[in-house]
């Protein structure tokens, strides 16, 4: 007995083992609490293709140019200004007594380090790919750089949002390794301590080049499960989270604790339909098929009954905030007369029976319940769908790749946050590419021309007439641009970004 | 017992080489990692040029040849996400899983002895019922419901513990109680029959002839051989365990391994997977080694035989 007694107690000696209450010197009023779902592999911004990577970044680096998340316009950040020298040259002008984190001044050839340690290959940094039209960076004078790129590179500046300024010094004597854990960056704020998978604190960084953040600590709270993230927002564990699924908007407002914001975000949903015939020869092929799809759906409906209003519109794949966008062509709207009309003359008078493959909402808030409602719809007009479910977005985006996705599938895209046109319609509708399952010389012209300019007025003509071709062919079967939904603490005032970037030093006290 | 020992050891082995074969296998069917590890828009030939960094354009011998013989030096490579040793990012994940089993273990234990003793001893008296319902109740609750509800009560309502994370004692102790109430039921059921068979058997009423007083009786030597049949499926059921701790971490912010190991298998980062599940399958391994040793310890005759 006494040794079955001292096997009950060895979970009690386990437990005693712990550490003891952990001791901050911090206080909730100033403090902020935001929770991510997954946690960064690393410290390193341009190392790591996760969105949450971004947002840490955005908290403790600065970036060379920043997006003013009211006007939606990029604007300097430790660039004050830029300008093309000629189609293949911009000169940027950098701002004055910037210092890191470690105390160095921030200097054009930290610029250069920076964009040199992501574009050399053997560092194999995985943001390599976003950067790759610059050719070079040459350092003109302490405040100046110059960059050189590989043809002419409209979105230059909207991709200067993109890469983190890491110091020179840190990298030539710290290293790849060291950098991975340890971020110096110029931002406003500074890390003091990450627990991984767990926990990161930020301290504010009080010789901050900018606006001094309220809070003067940042916990930054790993908590996977949504349904716990909720809990703890309306416990008053955590102040802000995001991607809350619709149909729990109503536990937080009603809550007394907390309430959500929304943001429109730069992704739109579409349904690719299989004109390039990747899948197999197949009924999509016919644009008038296309357009029947397109015809059969009352998508407004949907937006507003079951999203609850939570999607905007588009004409196109082009997303409302993205460079090119034009307002003036007008959605399909549902008639489903036309659009057995259009079926008949494809040669489908009765109808037709078309795979669809599926997946889960991993990105898209609501989408089996959307995704239904569309079903429905083109049934009604006489096109009978094969649902296939591939619920993991690793073998899903396997099969988009492979050619093994079905005449119709579903589909978003998130533009990788810059805010153009281009950078959907080069991935996502041009020939050739992974992703795309339209294929139309007309449009990879137009999309070449939309490249080689840097005349913003002859490229917003150029994305125009893109628009137009891709309803008028009814390339993929277009739903909406997405809305982010927030949830926010009553203690606090934060605004939902529309980059999907949070920003700890945009949050304040809420105003009584 | 030496020799018994022995044997386990090898069986040890020849486990641990299976599951690494068949972890090994199944990450290779499940598709190409590289995709999840570059942007969604990177050309052909990064692709071609991340399949040489990883190996992963060599045969698949090749690669679970040299998996192989580097992890048995403790070295399972770099993982292809967070560009750090695996074995030191499961090594410092493994302590919270081994802490929440254990208390999940402990508070199984302490709802199904006194409960499971209980109704043995008022079988089928409104007692005996009770516990059986309570059993049904835990064995069909799901895990991730329960978890839900715990912090809705505790954490929403009550405002009493903190909804997630880890670091105090009380952010033990509702995912102790969790894990530990999908584990009681069973137990309890087995300590119940336990305890039925041993009372009616020839050395209690010897005891009772003795005039050992009736508690002592139930304890020292009703419970105590009781035991055997519980040690053992506790044993077998750790790996259950394990696989409820998945669900536990997730619903309460857990830092730890058995998260890692479902996350790592999403991102399909090799080199992590293969390092947890060799891990955890020694750990199951060698809690059985335990559970045999205790179950001889216990009971002379098993070690005899």
């Amino acid at each position: 007995m006494a040794r079955a007694t001292a096997l009950g107690l060895v979970p009690l000696f386990v437990l005693a083992l712990l550490t003891p209450a952990d001791v901050l010197a911090q206080t909730k009023d100033d403090t902020i609490v935001y929770a991510l779902q997954s946690d960064v592999q690393n410290w390193d911004p341009p190392n790591s293709v996760l969105r949450e990577s971004i947002i840490l970044g955005y908290n403790v680096f600065d970036h060379l140019a920043a997006r003013d998340l009211k006007t939606g316009k990029v604007g300097p950040s430790l660039a004050v200004s830029w300008k093309n020298l000629d189609d293949t040259t911009w000169e940027v002008k950098l701002r004055k007594g910037v210092k890191f984190h470690d105390g160095t001044p921030f200097t054009a050839r930290d610029v250069k380090a920076s964009f040199d340690r992501v574009l050399n290959p053997e560092n194999k940094l995985t943001a390599r790919g976003n950067h790759a039209k610059i050719k070079s960076v040459e350092v003109v004078d302490d405040l100046t750089a110059r960059f050189h790129t590989d043809g002419p590179y409209p979105v230059f500046v909207e991709r200067l949002t993109a890469l983190v300024m890491q110091s020179e010094k840190v990298m030539k004597e710290k290293g790849h390794e060291w950098m991975q854990e340890n971020p110096v960056g110029t931002g406003p704020y500074k890390l003091v301590r990450w627990q991984k998978k767990q926990e990161h604190l930020l301290v504010r960084n009080d010789d901050y080049w900018g606006p001094k953040p309220h809070f003067k600590h940042v916990r930054i709270r790993i908590i996977p499960e949504q349904a716990t993230q909720i809990a703890e927002l309306i416990s008053g564990g955590v102040d802000i989270i995001k991607a809350v699924p619709p149909d729990q908007m109503d536990v937080i407002n009603k809550s007394g604790q907390a309430r959500t914001t929304t943001s429109p975000i730069l992704r739109t949903a579409m349904i690719q339909l299989d004109q390039a015939g990747r899948s197999g020869p197949n009924p999509m092929q016919d644009k008038r098929v296309r357009q029947a799809a397109n015809l059969a759906v009352d998508v407004d409906g949907i937006i507003k009954h079951v999203l609850n209003g939570l999607g905007d519109r588009v004409a196109t794949a082009v997303n409302p905030m993205a460079f090119g966008f034009d307002p003036s062509i007008k959605p399909y709207k549902q008639d489903l007369a036309q659009a057995k009309k259009l079926l008949a003359e494809a040669g489908f008078p009765n109808g037709l029976e078309v795979g669809f493959l599926r997946t889960q909402p991993i990105v898209e808030p609501g989408l089996i319940q959307t995704s239904d409602a569309i079903v429905a719809d083109l049934a009604k007009a006489g096109i009978r769908t094969k649902a296939r479910m591939v619920g993991e977005s690793g073998p899903f985006t396997n099969l988009v790749r492979d050619n093994k996705a079905d005449p119709m599938f579903e589909f978003s895209w998130g533009y990788y946050s810059i805010f153009d046109a281009d950078a959907i319609f080069y991935d996502v509708m041009t020939c050739n590419q992974p992703y795309s399952y339209y294929c139309n010389k007309a449009l990879d012209d137009l999309v070449i021309q939309g490249r080689s300019t840097l005349d913003s007025k002859k490229r917003a003509e150029i994305y125009t007439r893109a628009q137009k071709l891709v309803h008028d062919d009814a390339a993929y079967l277009f739903k909406w641009g997405l809305r982010g939904v927030w949830g926010v603490a009553n203690r606090v005032d934060y605004d939902a970004p529309r980059d999907e970037v949070d920003r700890m030093w945009a949050v304040t006290p809420r105003k009584k | 017992m030496r020799r018994y020992i022995a044997r386990q050891l090898v069986q040890l082995v020849v486990v641990v080489l299976g599951i690494s074969l068949l972890a090994f296998a199944i990450l290779h069917v499940l598709g190409d990692p590289v995709l999840l590890l570059l942007p969604q828009n990177a050309g052909k030939e990064e692709f071609a040029r991340y399949h040489r960094l990883l190996g992963l354009d060599r045969p698949l011998y090749v690669q679970y040849w040299k998996f192989l013989s580097s992890a048995v030096v403790g070295d399972f490579g770099k993982s292809w996400y967070a560009d750090t040793p695996a074995f030191k990012l499961v090594l410092e994940r493994m302590p919270p899983t081994i802490y929440l089993t254990f208390s999940g273990l402990f508070v199984a234990l302490l709802i199904a002895l006194p409960l499971g003793t209980l109704a043995a001893l008022r079988r089928h008296s409104w007692v005996d019922s009770l516990c059986t319902a309570v059993a049904v109740a835990g064995q069909a609750m799901p895990l991730f419901w329960l978890g839900i509800m715990l912090i809705i009560v505790f954490a929403v309502r009550l405002k009493a513990l903190p909804a997630s994370g880890y670091g105090t004692w009380q952010h033990f102790l509702m995912p102790a109680f969790c894990l530990g109430a999908a584990l009681a039921p069973i137990t309890m059921r087995l300590v119940r029959s336990g305890v039925i068979e041993v009372m009616s058997m020839e050395f209690i009423k010897t005891a009772r002839a003795k005039g050992v007083a009736e508690p002592m009786v139930v304890v020292k030597h009703a419970l105590r051989n009781a035991c055997i049949p519980v040690i053992t499926v506790l044993g077998l059921q750790f790996g259950q365990l394990l696989g409820g701790a998945v669900i536990t971490e997730t619903v309460f912010a857990w830092p730890g391994v058995a998260t890692l190991t479902v996350e790592s298998i999403r991102n399909q980062d090799f080199p992590v997977v293969q390092c947890a599940v060799i891990l955890l399958a020694l750990i199951i391994v060698g809690v059985n080694l335990v559970v045999d040793v205790l179950v001889g310890l216990i009971d002379p005759r098993i070690r005899a035989a």
